[in-house]
C-alpha cells in the first residue's frame, strides 16, 4: 500500500453505547488517501455519521484505532486538539455561532489559536468569502443568512484553519431544496482543487459524479466499498442492491 | 401637614393608620436604600461562584460534580434565615468587623456578614440557572467549536458562555426580585433595611400595623413593576432570536 499517500486509516472501530447495548459501529476499517474525494452512503442509522464523527474524535471509538497522519488519535496521550485543527468539519445544521458575525465566526479559531494574526485571518476571510461571492455578508449575523449560505460560510470557516481534510456529515440534508445545489457546487470546486473530503450524504447523484470512492455501511459495518461506477452500476452486496433499488 | 389630621380618630391598630409618615418618612426611604443594595450587591457577588458551581456540575468528574451538587443541595433545602443565622454568629462570629459606617446608613460590620449570606444562599440558585441556561446551548455549537481545534475551556468562555449569559438574564434579574424580597429576613439580625425600618417606626409609634402595610406596598411597588419590565425585555428577546 501507498502509505505515505495515505492520510487517514481506520482499523477495526468499534463504537458501542448504553455499555454495549448498542452497536453503532461493529469492526470498520478503511483509509483515506490525499486528495482523494470518499462519500459514505447508506440508510439512516447505518453507522455512517458516527463513522465520520470518529474521524476527529468527536465520538469517542470503544475499540479500534484512527491513525491520521500516522497518529493514532484514540490514543488518550495524543492532544486531539492539535489534529482536529488540520481536519476542518461541516454539519448538517451548519452550527455558526449566532452571536458573532459571518466574519468573527471565520476569524474565531485562527486568531485565537495563534495559527494567524487578526489581519491575516480577515484577508484570508476575505478571500473566502469573495470565492463564494458572500463578502458583502462579512459583517452580517447567521440569523440573517439562507440555509444555503449559512452551510457554505460553515464550510468556509472550516476552510480558514487550512485544513488537511474536509469532513462533511449530511451538509444538505437540512437544506430546502432549491438550495442544494450551491452548497454541493462548492463542494465540487473544493474537490476539483484536490481537497481530501470525506462525505456523508444522501446525494447520490452528487457521490456517483465528485467521489473517487464510495463506501456503503449498514449496520454498523462497512459492507462494499469501490469506485462509484462499479458500486452504482453492478452492486454485489445483496444489502446494497436493496438500498439502491430504493434510492436511485 | 393637611393629611396628618386624617389619622387622628384611627386606633393604633388600625390597617390605615398612618399618621407615622411625616415623622417616620425617612426611616422607609433608608430602608429602601438598603434593601436595595443588598439585594444588588448579593445577586453580583453571586455570579462568580454560581458559575464556578455551574461548570462544576457539567463537569465529568464525580468528586467534582458531587461538591457542587452538595453545596446546591444543603443552601436550598435549609431555610435562609438558618444560614444567615450560622454566617452571622459562627463566621463573623470568629472574624470581627470594624464598626465603619459607609455612605451614611450602612454599618458594614453587619452589612458584610449579611451580604456574604445572601450571596452564598443565592449562589445556590443562581449556579441552577447558569446550569439550565447552558444546557440550552445547542451541543452542535460545542461540536463546531471543537472541531475548528479549540480546547473545552475556550469553547465554553468563546462560544457556549456568551450563549448561555444572553439566555439567562431574564431569570438573573428575577432572581435580585426574590433578593428584595428575602432579604427582608436580614432584619432579624439588625440590618436596617426596609422590614426593620417598618419594626422600628411599629415599636416606637405604637402603631402596630401601619408601618407594615407601608413596607408591604413599598416592596410591591418595586417588585412587581421590575418583573413587568423584565418580561416585556424577555419578549423582545424572543423576537430578536426569532429572525
Amino acid at each position: 500500500m501507498a502509505t505515505n499517500n495515505e492520510l487517514i486509516r481506520v482499523v477495526d472501530v468499534v463504537k458501542e453505547y448504553n455499555k454495549g447495548e448498542v452497536k453503532a459501529l461493529n469492526g470498520c476499517s478503511l483509509t483515506v488517501n490525499r486528495g482523494e474525494v470518499v462519500a459514505i452512503v447508506g440508510s439512516s442509522g447505518s453507522g455512517k455519521s458516527t463513522m465520520l464523527r470518529c474521524l476527529n474524535m468527536l465520538e469517542v471509538p470503544t475499540s479500534g484505532h484512527i491513525y491520521f497522519d500516522g497518529v493514532d488519535l484514540a490514543d488518550k496521550n495524543v492532544d486531539i486538539n492539535l489534529h482536529r485543527r488540520k481536519m476542518g468539519m461541516v454539519f448538517q445544521h451548519f452550527n455558526l455561532f449566532p452571536h458573532k458575525t459571518v466574519m468573527q465566526n471565520i476569524m474565531l479559531a485562527p486568531v485565537h489559536l495563534k495559527l494567524k494574526t487578526k489581519a491575516e485571518a480577515r484577508a484570508k476571510g476575505e478571500e473566502l468569502l469573495k470565492r463564494i461571492g458572500l463578502l458583502e455578508k462579512a459583517n452580517e449575523y447567521p440569523n440573517m443568512l439562507s440555509g444555503g449560505q449559512k452551510q457554505r460560510i460553515a464550510i468556509v470557516r472550516a476552510l480558514a484553519m487550512e485544513p488537511e481534510v474536509m469532513l462533511f456529515d449530511e451538509p444538505t440534508s437540512a437544506l430546502d431544496p432549491e438550495m442544494v445545489n450551491e452548497v454541493l457546487d462548492l463542494m465540487r470546486d473544493l474537490a476539483k482543487a484536490g481537497m481530501t473530503m470525506v462525505v456523508v450524504t444522501h446525494e447520490m447523484g452528487f457521490a456517483r459524479e465528485v467521489a473517487d470512492r464510495v463506501i456503503f455501511m449498514d449496520g454498523g459495518q462497512i459492507l462494499e466499498s469501490n469506485t462509484p461506477e462499479k458500486l452504482f452500476d453492478h452492486p454485489q452486496n445483496p444489502r446494497l442492491k436493496d438500498f439502491l433499488s430504493k434510492v436511485l | 401637614m393637611w393629611w396628618s389630621n386624617l389619622f387622628k380618630n384611627l386606633s393604633p391598630a388600625s390597617f390605615f393608620n398612618f399618621s407615622f409618615l411625616p415623622k417616620y418618612g425617612s426611616y422607609f426611604w433608608k430602608g429602601i436604600a438598603y434593601t436595595l443594595l443588598l439585594a444588588v450587591v448579593s445577586v453580583l457577588l453571586a455570579i462568580i461562584p454560581a458559575l464556578l458551581l455551574a461548570m462544576m456540575r457539567l463537569s465529568k468528574n464525580k468528586v467534582v460534580k458531587g461538591l457542587s451538587g452538595a453545596y446546591i443541595a444543603v443552601f436550598r433545602s435549609t431555610p435562609l434565615l438558618v444560614q444567615l443565622s450560622i454566617i452571622y454568629f459562627g463566621l463573623f462570629g470568629a472574624v470581627s468587623i470594624p464598626r465603619i459606617t459607609v455612605l451614611g446608613f450602612v454599618d458594614i460590620s453587619r452589612f458584610i456578614p449579611g451580604v456574604v449570606a445572601l450571596a452564598l444562599n443565592s449562589s445556590a440558585y443562581v449556579a441552577e440557572i447558569f446550569r439550565g441556561g447552558i444546557l440550552a446551548v445547542d451541543i452542535g455549537q460545542t461540536e463546531a467549536s471543537r472541531s475548528l481545534g479549540l480546547n473545552a475551556w475556550s469553547t465554553m468562555r468563546l462560544v457556549v458562555l456568551p450563549q448561555a449569559i444572553k439566555n439567562v438574564l431574564p431569570a438573573l434579574a428575577n432572581e435580585i426580585i426574590t433578593m428584595v424580597k428575602e432579604s427582608s429576613i436580614c432584619s432579624m439580625l439588625g440590618m436596617v433595611e426596609l422590614m426593620f425600618a417598618a419594626k422600628t417606626v411599629a415599636s416606637t409609634t405604637y402603631i402596630s400595623l401601619g408601618p407594615y402595610v407601608v413596607a408591604a406596598v413599598i416592596y410591591f411597588c418595586i417588585n412587581y413593576p421590575a418583573s413587568k419590565g423584565i418580561e416585556a425585555i424577555e419578549r423582545r428577546m424572543r423576537r430578536g432570536d426569532k429572525q
